[in-house]
This record gives structure tokens, sequence and C-alpha cells, in this order.
């Protein structure tokens, strides 16, 4: 899908809130090139700060145990690196996550977040069941780490767009990372159709399908862009209050 | 470096003999409540015995730490970047947590961040990095650099975000306690063996000469991870220690 011709004009340059797909790309590019960040070091502090999201959507101390379970839905590529690291945070908290990651990334990134997973115990299903019931009585919550802006559907194989299908019925809460899979990154077209996650986590900063999102809870997680950068996106997020890497919009 | 603590999330101990200090230093800068409640103010030690006993945290040995390392290389492969990140910002939380922005006297705070030659170096870049984000103002003094990529990299993070370096280090306790108001040891880790070379002998000595505090990330540097006290170089007063 092409990205949008240019910064919309209705918004005042001091205010940009969102970010078009292919800045989101430059802005992760800068920050790889420039500013020499290794993908692994932001994948880890995206993830860890989607598991801090998932606490303060969900906080433990008010969760049954079968509340504390939780599926985590990987996708093939960053989006889904970035749901293992969340799931391995997650276990940390004390939840109970369980990971369906069907079409595997050869990648060593994924492969090494798969075995730190995997040591620590998070199961990994072998398929998903399509009837959704079975998910809405096993777990507590579902968090969709599938599809990232610029991700095609048809890119990520038919396992998961089978588990975009039943999730899309799900009547437990539904945890977007990044962006609803499925939606357009851009328009948030199939926002009707598509997903209908109950919280967003934004990552490092809002998409423009945001603005088409009207579930409980939107966050922006992953406090990690440097003030110049942000200053060069002309990008306004809210403030982060003390150490916290998660901030509600 | 970065153990199954930083994991597991179990937080931070601080350094209980010199809570008095941390109580003195304090005291004099704006008031605020501090994570760990008005107890504090009271007995420096009765509240060290309280903690210590509800707290129930296991200390490692040198040779435990080292052990635990292995197995997260080894076994969880988890990489030196991952576990230096998780560390690094982990220690930025403890600190802005025990001397939170409101708490102290400058706005933004100054922190002095001291870089040692390893691993321990490479988690003081990364909190410093976080300390930026967080709203402190620091400066790193980071003599001796490994020709890592890791390394290097972090070095450009920090520069990259107006981060300085310094040339030298003060020889003179009392102008960086005129200068910052709160000084990071990322000196020496838990692996570290043997004598303390140059520039970090004279660093230490004038770190021991600090009124200001000072947090020390895993161990207070060239402390003796095997003996009670603290190592050969004599005691050198960490204020907090969030042991990574």
């Amino acid at each position: 899908m092409s990205s949008a011709a240019g910064p919309d004009p209705s918004e005042a340059p001091e205010e940009r809130r969102f970010l078009s797909t292919a800045e989101a790309a430059a802005l992760e590019r800068e920050l790889l090139e420039d500013y020499r960040f290794g993908r692994q070091q932001l994948v880890e502090l995206c993830g860890h700060a989607s598991a801090v999201a998932v606490t303060k959507a969900f906080p433990l101390p008010a969760l049954s145990r079968k509340q504390r379970t939780v599926l985590v839905v990987c996708g093939p590529e960053q989006n889904g690196a970035v749901g293992l690291v969340c799931a391995r945070h997650l276990r940390v908290f004390e939840y109970e996550p369980t990971i369906f990651y069907p079409t595997r990334s050869l990648d060593l990134l994924h492969r090494d977040l798969t075995t730190q997973c995997e040591k620590m115990d998070i199961p990994f299903l072998s398929y998903l069941p399509t009837e959704v019931q079975l998910i809405n009585e096993a777990y507590g919550l579902v968090v969709d780490a599938v599809l990232g802006p610029g991700v095609e559907p048809r890119e990520v194989g038919g396992p998961c767009t089978r588990a975009l299908a039943t999730l899309k019925l799900l009547s437990i809460p539904l945890v977007s990372l990044d962006i609803p899979s499925g939606w357009d990154a851009e328009t948030g077209s199939d926002s009707e159709d598509g997903l209908r996650p109950d919280v967003l986590v934004s990552l490092a900063a809002p998409k423009r399908c945001a603005g088409r999102f009207s579930g409980r809870h939107h966050f922006v997680a992953g406090r990690f862009v440097p003030d110049d950068v942000l200053r060069k996106f002309a990008l306004r997020l809210p403030g982060y209050t003390g150490t916290d890497c998660v901030a509600a919009l | 470096m970065s153990g199954l603590r930083a994991l597991l999330g179990l937080g931070l101990l601080v350094a209980g003999s010199r809570l008095q200090r941390i109580t003195t230093q304090t005291s004099a800068c704006r008031s605020g409540p501090t994570w760990w409640g008005p107890q504090r103010q009271n007995s420096g030690v009765r509240w060290n015995s309280e903690v210590m006993a509800s707290t129930a945290v296991k200390y490692l040995s040198q040779e435990e730490a080292q052990a635990v390392d292995q197995e997260l290389f080894n076994e969880y492969q988890f990489s030196v970047d991952q576990l230096m990140e998780l560390a690094g910002l982990s220690c930025a939380t403890a600190i802005a947590k025990a001397y939170p922005p409101t708490s102290m006297s400058r706005s933004p705070p100054t922190v002095l961040v001291i870089c040692g030659p390893g691993n321990n170096g490479g988690d003081g870049l990364v909190c410093a990095r976080h300390l930026k984000l967080f709203g402190y103002q620091p400066t790193i003094y980071y003599p001796k650099r490994p020709n890592k990529p890791l390394f290097t990299a972090l070095v450009t993070q920090c520069q990259k975000m107006d981060i300085p370096f310094l040339g030298e280090m003060p020889s003179e306790p009392m102008v960086i306690d005129e200068l910052y108001e709160l000084v990071v040891d990322a000196i020496f880790g838990f692996s570290f063996k043997g004598d303390v070379r140059e520039p970090f002998h004279s660093i230490l000595s004038v770190l021991k000469g600090l009124t200001v505090p000072i947090a020390s990330i895993d161990i207070p540097s060239g402390a003796g991870t095997q003996e009670v006290g603290w190592g050969r170089l004599g005691p050198y007063p960490p204020d907090f220690c969030p042991q990574v």
C-alpha cells in the first residue's frame, strides 16, 4: 500500500501525533544507522514496554488465576519478535503466557528470542483452535503481535491469517502491538471488518491508523526515542512520567 | 554484569549500612516522598534490619554470578546487548527511584557516570542514556574503551543524545561535589579480579572523598565479592548499590 503523500495539512507541524508508515520506517532507520542502536536493543525495549503496558491495563492483583493466562500470537516479522520479548517479560511479571508462533523466521534474533522463551518454560502451541470459544475459555487475554506496519497480511502465511480470522471473534480482551494486525497502517481501513482490540500499544509513536482505534486503552510504549529525533519528525508524544516506559494517550 | 535478577525483576538492594548518609544528603534537598517511605528518616539501622529480614534475597558469590551469566548466554541464548540494555535500564530506574529528580537541587539534576573498561562500563553507558530520557543531565567519564562494536555503538548512542564525555576526571573530590549531585560508579563489576590499574586507582581514591551520593552498579568497584568487607582498596562507601 503506498504511503500518504505527506503530513496531514490539518495538523500543525508542532502537533503531529502520528507517524505514517514511511516515517516510522525512516525513524527506525535513523535510530539504527545514525544512532547505532541495534535491532535487538530496540526490540527488547519495545517488548519489555509492551509487557508493562499489559500490566497497566490488566494489573495482576485484580486478576484471577485463569485471567493471568495470556495467549501471545506472533507473526514471522519484527512485530512477532516484539511479541516474543513481551511474552518473556510477562512471564517475569508472573503472568502465564503461552505463545502461538506458527510461521517461524529463520533469522538469528527470532531464533534466540524463541530459545529464551522455551528455556523459561513458556509453552508454544503447535496449532491454534479455530473454535474461538476454546480460546475464550482457556485464556484471560490475547496479545496480537502478528503484523506490524508495512507488512502485508498475505506475506505471513496461512496459519497466521487463520489465527487472525479466529481472533476477530474473540470475546476476551485483545491487546494489539503497534497496529491492530490486518489494519492498513495508514488509513485504518479494515478497522470495521478486522480486529477490534481493546488495547492498542503503539511502539515508540502512534501510527496513522491509530486515529481509528476505538478500544478501551491506547498506550505508547518504548521510551527510547531521543529528543532530537522527536523534533526532527515533529512528533508530540504524551509525557512519560518518572521512569515509566509506557504512557497513556 | 547483568544476571538473572535483571530478568526476575527482583528489584534492588540498598547498601544498608550507608542509609544514614542518604538521609544527610537529601535533607538538604527539596522534600518529596521517596520510594522507601518515611521510616528512613528515623533510624537507618532499624529500617535496615527490617528490610533485610523481609526481602530475604540471596547474595551471589563471584563464581555463582559468573555461572548465572554463562547459563544466560549459552543456554538461554541471550546476547550481551540484550542483557546489558536490561541491566542499564534497570539501574537507571533504580537510581531514579532512589534519587528522584524532584528531590535534587538542580533541574535537570547533574549526574557523573564513570564507566570502566569492561561490561560494567557498558552497563553504565546504557544507564546514562536512560537517565537522560528520565530527565537527568548525565556526563560520562569513559577513559578506557574496548574496541568492540557493542561499546562503540553505545558510545555513539550517548554522543548523539548530547551526553558529554569528559576528557579528564576532576582530581579533587570537591570539584565533583560542586558540579554533580550524584555519581554513578560503573567501573568494575563482579568479574573483576586482580589489581586495579590506572587510571581507575586514582579515580577510586577521588570517589572515596566525595560527599555527594554514589550509586554503584552491581558492586562497589574494587570491593571483593567474596568478602564481607570492602576489598583490597579499603572501604569506599557507596550510598546505593543496585545489584544486577
